[in-house]
């Protein structure tokens, strides 16, 4: 076990797998010799050349495409966007490419890519360049969504990805880049659709996933030691498939939960986790469910107000302060 | 189909005990019509049923007690007749099927007990959570019982489980009710852990009846908590018996007699006038002055001392005190007293000279600041004008709360009492 940032995860990870498997092969936009925007491709393109790292032109609609058509033919790519905010460009590629032709096609071919990709704002990148739009994956079916908190995690669900079947958007978090963990050296996996209690508690909880999931435990664990509040976090990991069974069974636990989560509130996946809440442990609501997100406007570059609009531990702790119940359980 | 729920009869109630059964499974039920006795920490109380049908089932039999909004029968078409001693398993309804005869007082704002209203309940709709509404069904607690601390009023787990609690650790009920003027708050007090009485063979154990719970834990509270002091005086009745035999020899048929204890009341309240910090409470660092003089009078009453209430006695005839007080006693000792009949009282009268005593000290009953002991009046020769004659002297005590009360003022309290008494003319006006 190493103490490893989640940049050096995921790029040990990489190769790991180009290692293991030859099909397996990266695209995307300066990852090969300006070593990726984020250095998570640092030193792949010495080590395995430029077929199985592979610089594209600046143009995501086609070079995701192009990894459609690999995977249909038996590779596995990996496909590098350097942010979220431009897989705008290839979502008919993902919508109605990457997700459909497995099923379309009578289970001829199956879809063996991943998208990996940072999301996230706090960076000063602007209205454009720092959306979180895991809801527009989420909601399709024939993709898997996967949103890793942690360095180990980054590990394990990244093998998943690359040994996966189906398209996958692997979505990585610009702050989460240089977070360190703990991280196993040995060659494992984390099923998809498996979320992880990362904290136990008693009086409420949160279900958080990506960055939020990491801010949720350090909140948690703050509180436990102000021995205010017992918090119990559910990191979701996987937003599709998403794992109802831990998320009802913490909630039927505690009575009270708040979805923690930076996208925009409406329609975000707060919407969709509060709805599986009352559909599935209505009975053992105590209170309404509570979604924190974002403000919903573009996000604005001047720091002041990039900061009032983007949700945080600020925000977590005033809602919890409003829902917890007032005996505490222990 | 309706269920008979224990009702809260007073706002000190947390539960009753059936002590009779006037319908039985298979009898009909008018409605309005009483169907049961029930003890509560103050009184006798009957129940009456809401809706009208046959009994079918009795969920709590005589002599066992239940907490208020259990269902302690059950009212329907007679199809499902039980026999009575069936436990109280059945799910309890939404409406609550009883009606009280006597009026249950307003909720007290002092007092910790839940009240029964305010829930958030409009057009009938008790804002509650589902887990509360879970909990509530598997527990047979009725949520109308329940202040919900949610948001709106909202009933949640943790009003649940207050209840629930409470339900637990209170083996007697609440603090008695506050005087109506000012309610104060009696603090709940940690009696020292108590050596367990080590029982022989032969000995015999009885539980305590409501009343004797609240009696045994309030009077625990006043003697933990308010330092008493005693003051006492001679008082010279010869005079005023020489008067009340004449006012009573003149009574005629079915009028009331007027006893010693008419007498003391109405010299007491009329001294409260003229000392109002004695007609008071104590509560957290303030003084509480009330304005109504209400007499407590202690009633000796099978297993156990009831303290009815002569509201207003400064303002009353004697021929009236006499009158209320003679009904009260008779009402104390039929068990029939309501609430309305014991709350209230800003002082208290103990009064065992019936039964010879020389002298005694009572215990206050918070939160009222002083009661008056009363012994017997024995002849006694006193000296006057230097020469031994024979009167008919008192002694009387007063115990009193040191907190903010002081002996001289009791001890000026005591001489207007005794100056009232000794001049009996003065009571008349």
């Amino acid at each position: 076990m190493a103490e490893i940032s989640f940049r050096q995860a995921l790029n040990e990870t990489l190769r790991d797998e180009l290692t293991r498997d030859e099909n397996v092969f990266l695209m995307g936009e300066e990852i090969g010799v300006f070593e990726g925007s984020y250095k998570i491709t640092a030193g792949l393109l010495k080590e395995f050349g430029p077929k199985r790292v592979v610089d594209t032109p600046i143009a995501e609609n086609g070079f995701v495409g192009m990894a459609v058509g690999a995977a249909m033919l038996g590779l596995r790519p990996v496909v590098e966007i350097m942010t979220f905010n431009f897989i705008v460009l290839a979502m008919d590629e993902i919508l109605n490419h990457a997700a459909k032709i497995h099923y379309m096609f009578g289970g001829q071919t199956p879809i063996p890519m991943v998208i990996r990709t940072p999301g996230g704002g706090g960076q000063q990148l602007s209205a454009t360049h720092s959306q979180n739009l895991e809801t527009w994956f989420a909601h399709i079916p024939g993709l898997h969504v996967v949103a890793p908190s942690n360095p180990a995690d980054a590990k394990g669900m990244l093998k998943t990805a690359i040994r996966n079947n189906n398209p996958v958007i692997f979505i990585e978090h610009l702050g989460l880049y240089n977070t360190k963990g703990d991280v196993p050296e040995e060659d494992y996996t984390i099923p998809f659709g498996k979320a992880k209690i990362a904290r136990e508690g008693t009086d409420l909880t949160v279900i958080s996933y990506s960055r939020m999931a990491s801010l949720a435990l350090e909140v948690a664990n703050r509180l436990e030691q102000e021995n205010k509040w017992s918090i119990e976090v559910v990191d979701l990991r996987s937003l599709r498939p998403l794992d109802k069974e831990t998320i009802v069974n913490s909630v039927k636990k505690t009575g009270r939960a708040i979805v923690f989560e930076e996208d925009w509130r409406s329609y975000g996946i707060g919407a969709e986790i509060a709805a599986t809440i009352q559909e599935e442990a209505f009975d053992y609501l105590d209170a309404p469910v509570k979604r924190v997100a974002n403000v919903e406007v573009p996000l604005p570059y001047s720091k002041p107000l990039e900061t009032a609009a983007l949700t945080g531990a600020r925000q977590l702790l005033e809602a919890i302060d409003e829902l917890a119940p007032r005996r505490r359980r222990r | 189909m309706p269920d008979v729920n224990m009702p809260r009869l007073s706002d000190t109630m947390e539960e009753g005990t059936i002590t009779r059964w006037l319908k039985q499974p298979g009898d009909k039920v008018k409605k309005g019509e009483v169907v049961a006795e029930v003890e509560t920490d103050k009184a006798n109380m009957e129940i009456e049923s809401f809706s009208a049908g046959i009994l079918e089932q009795i969920l709590v039999v005589e002599g066992e007690t239940a907490p208020i909004g259990q269902p302690i029968a059950i009212i329907g078409t007679g199809a499902n007749v039980q026999q009575a001693g069936a436990k109280a398993a059945a799910t309890p309804q939404a409406q609550q099927a009883v009606a009280v005869t006597a009026a249950a007082p307003e909720p007290a704002s002092a007092t910790s007990t839940p009240a029964p209203v305010s829930n958030g309940n409009q057009n009938g709709l008790i804002k509650s959570s589902p887990l509360a509404r879970r909990m509530a069904e598997e527990h047979g607690i009725e949520l109308t019982q329940l202040k919900g601390s949610g948001p709106g009023g909202r009933i949640v787990r943790d009003d649940i489980e207050d209840y629930l609690e409470q339900q637990r650790t209170m083996t007697a009920p609440a603090p008695a009710a506050a005087p109506t003027p000012a309610p104060v708050a009696v603090p709940a007090v940690k009696a020292a852990t108590p050596t367990p009485v080590a029982l022989a063979e032969d000995d015999e154990v009885v539980s305590l009846s409501s009343m004797q719970k609240t009696i045994a834990r309030r009077l625990t509270e006043s003697k933990q908590l308010v330092p008493h002091f005693y003051i006492g005086n001679d008082i010279d009745l010869t005079d005023a018996l020489g008067m009340r035999q004449k006012l009573n020899a003149s009574v005629g048929e079915g009028g009331v007699k007027i006893s010693v204890n008419d007498l003391i009341v109405k010299a007491c309240a009329l001294a409260l006038e003229k000392f109002p910090e004695v007609n008071s409470s104590y509560r957290d660092g303030q003084f509480i002055l009330h304005k109504h003089i209400n007499i407590g009078i202690a009633v000796d009453v099978p297993g156990g001392l009831l303290v009815p209430v002569i509201r207003d006695a400064n303002l009353k005839g004697l021929r009236t005190l006499a009158r209320e007080a003679k009904a009260l006693i008779a009402k104390a000792q039929a068990g029939k007293l309501t609430p309305t009949d014991l709350d209230g009282g800003t002082f208290s009268i103990s009064n065992l000279g019936m039964m010879d005593v020389s002298d005694f000290n009572a215990v206050i009953n918070p939160p009222q600041s002083a009661i008056l002991a009363v012994a017997a009046s024995r002849k006694t020769f006193v000296p006057v004008d230097n020469q031994p004659v024979l009167r008919d002297i008192m002694h009387v005590t007063l115990s009193a709360d040191h907190r903010i009360l002081y002996g001289a003022t009791v001890a000026r309290y005591l001489q207007e009492v005794k100056r009232l008494l000794q001049n009996i003319y003065l009571l008349l006006g």
